[in-house]
């Protein structure tokens, strides 16, 4: 523990010691009475100066919760010996807000156990660690102090609110596994797709009999099969833009979230990309499991600076599977992202670019034409950039901060629905 | 600030022929006082705590010969007025502390100031009282500032 002692005890020492002398000198019984006040108080801070053992133990309820929920924190506090005072700060990152003071100050009495119950509103999501505590015990008079860090931090994962989408974007392309995606293809299926000739193999019960007696010939139904889709959700941590709480990258991984989420529960395989100044992926993969490993990352991920130019080479081809359809979340902020977009799409990935505006994080810049005018031409160069990806035939959506997933969505799937698949 | 005040006026009120300079230091003091309420710092608190005591001891030997019998008040007075300021210092931070943590402070302060008080009150009374004057006397007198000395340096390297 680290003693800290009142500058007062020391000047009343000080004090004391004076008015004895000048009492002394002059002769004065008044002045020996003004320092016996003073004289005491240095004696009993000198006295009271003895360490009390302390003990602290944090514990959470859980270890996950959902962003808006609330979280309970347990404070155990104990001292065999007592003290008069301790002070308690529970070391809590910013995204958890406690609905009782933090700090807090407790009297424990010799051999005393006090548990505060501390609840936690989860205001964001993140993996954050909690605890542990610092301590400040003091004396009753408050001349000595003594602080000290007690307890282990404990993890707590709070992963983001998932938005409730009503439509997915359907690839151009699906896999060969069974899933719910209606394929272009034709095959055994549910849904019907045409007819054809009967060929040797062909089961009888596909024989479309109205066709065949209106032809003279078999003609067999054709159907399209239900197949999985590779989905890659590629998110751009480059850089990110930031204000009261929100940022770009908030927006991405609630979105990321959601896509995961809503994919994965259709038997989809989803994979991420993290592409930014620090590179991580996981591979596609479906299932419950899956979604949990992809919500771990995603809550991990933060925006690192880095001056290295990357690109897709940098990525392990399976994390890139072929035909797949890749979601981009990228607030369009840098170069090396946005070149690594159009590269995907030479090199024909399935490609949808969702664009995080930053716009309104940022402000438009006042006091002056010039600022005006960087701003005119910041949301220019935006343009062209936006311009560029759409000649090269990636549908490009603006996403702005409020407004539902569904809304881009609905538009790229409105794009796509009339856009003619072209190799690049 | 209150008691303060009252010291200081008391201290003005007894030797009027100094009044001026009794206020200006007294002033001064309270100037200090002020500090470590502005600032939540108690390093400024003996200074306050010295110039009051400083045109307190001056009104005394301006006052007279004769032992003024209100200086256990004053001392105890003075005393409170410093540990309620530390204490305002101490709460400058925003710790909400549960009742039992004021409630034992403020015994512990009330029994510091009863005890100072009852102690000044001790000295008074026995430096009242008829005694032998003499080397004796003063050797235990200079003892006794030399220990309190002593103190205050412990507590200053604490």
């Amino acid at each position: 523990m680290t003693r800290l002692s009142s500058p007062r005890l020391a000047g009343y020492a000080g004090l004391a010691a004076l008015a004895l002398v000048a009492g002394l000198a002059a002769g004065r019984i008044e002045l020996v009475a003004l320092a016996t006040p003073f004289a005491l108080a240095a004696v009993v801070g000198a006295s009271v100066g003895r360490e009390p053992e302390l003990e602290a133990t944090l514990a959470l309820d859980r270890e996950r919760a959902l962003e808006g929920e609330d979280v309970g924190l347990t404070v155990e506090l104990s001292s065999p010996t007592g003290a008069s005072r301790v002070d308690v700060l529970a070391l809590l990152p910013d995204a958890l807000a406690p609905a009782r003071p933090n700090p807090f100050a407790v009297r424990l009495a010799p051999g005393e156990t006090r548990t505060i119950e501390l609840p936690l509103r989860c205001d964001r999501w993140g993996a954050f660690a909690v605890g542990p505590t610092l301590v400040r015990a003091r004396d009753a008079l408050g001349f000595h102090a003594w602080e000290t860090r007690l307890g282990r931090s404990s993890p707590l994962r709070v992963y983001p609110s998932v938005e409730t989408l009503h439509a997915l974007l359907p690839p151009f392309e699906t896999q060969v596994y069974v899933g719910n995606q209606l394929s272009r293809a034709r095959g055994e299926g549910i849904e019907f797709a045409d007819v054809r000739p009967w060929t040797p193999g062909d089961r009888v019960r596909r024989v479309n009999w109205r066709a065949t007696a209106r032809r003279g010939e078999l003609w067999v139904n054709e159907q399209h099969p239900e197949r999985n889709t590779d989905v890659v959700l590629f998110l751009d941590t480059f850089a990110e833009v930031e204000r009261d709480g929100r940022s770009t990258l908030d927006m991405a991984v609630r979105a990321a979230t959601s896509l995961a989420h809503r994919y994965l529960s259709r038997k989809d395989r989803v994979g991420v990309v993290s592409f930014g100044g620090f590179l991580s992926w996981l591979l596609p993969a479906s299932g419950t499991k899956q979604l949990y490993k992809i919500v771990d990352s995603l809550i991990q991920m933060d925006v690192v600076l880095s001056f290295a130019a990357k690109g897709v080479d940098f990525l392990p081809p399976r994390s890139l599977p072929p035909k797949a359809l890749v979601i981009a979340l990228t607030p369009l902020l840098d170069a090396r992202s946005a070149s690594a977009i159009l590269d995907l799409r030479a090199r024909g990935f399935d490609l949808v670019v969702v664009e995080v505006s930053p716009v309104p994080f940022v402000d438009p810049g006042k006091g002056g034409e010039v600022p005006e005018l960087a701003y005119r031409l910041w949301r220019l160069s935006r343009e062209t950039l936006r311009a560029r990806y759409e000649r090269a035939g990636v549908p490009v959506v603006e996403w702005v901060d409020g407004v539902p997933l569904n809304v881009p969505l609905e538009e790229v799937a409105a794009f796509r629905r009339y856009a003619r698949p072209v190799r690049a | 600030m209150l008691v303060y005040g009252a010291l200081l006026a008391d201290a003005i009120v007894r030797a009027p022929a100094i009044a001026g300079a009794t206020a200006a230091v007294g002033g001064i003091g309270l100037l200090f006082l002020a500090l470590v309420l502005w600032r939540g710092s108690q390093e400024y608190l003996p200074a306050a705590a010295a110039c009051l005591g400083g045109v307190y001891a001056v009104a005394v030997v301006v006052h007279g010969a004769s032992v003024d019998e209100r200086a256990p008040l004053v001392a105890a007075g003075l005393l409170l007025c410093c540990e309620l300021a530390a204490w305002s210092a101490d709460e400058r931070t925003r710790i909400a502390a549960e009742r039992p943590v004021r409630r034992t402070r403020a015994a512990a302060l009330a029994a510091l100031v009863g005890g100072a008080l009852a102690a000044a009150a001790v000295v008074v009374a026995l430096g009242a009282a008829p005694a032998g004057r003499g080397l004796a006397w003063t050797i235990a007198g200079a003892a006794a500032a030399v220990l309190v000395v002593a103190l205050a340096v412990r507590a200053a390297r604490s």
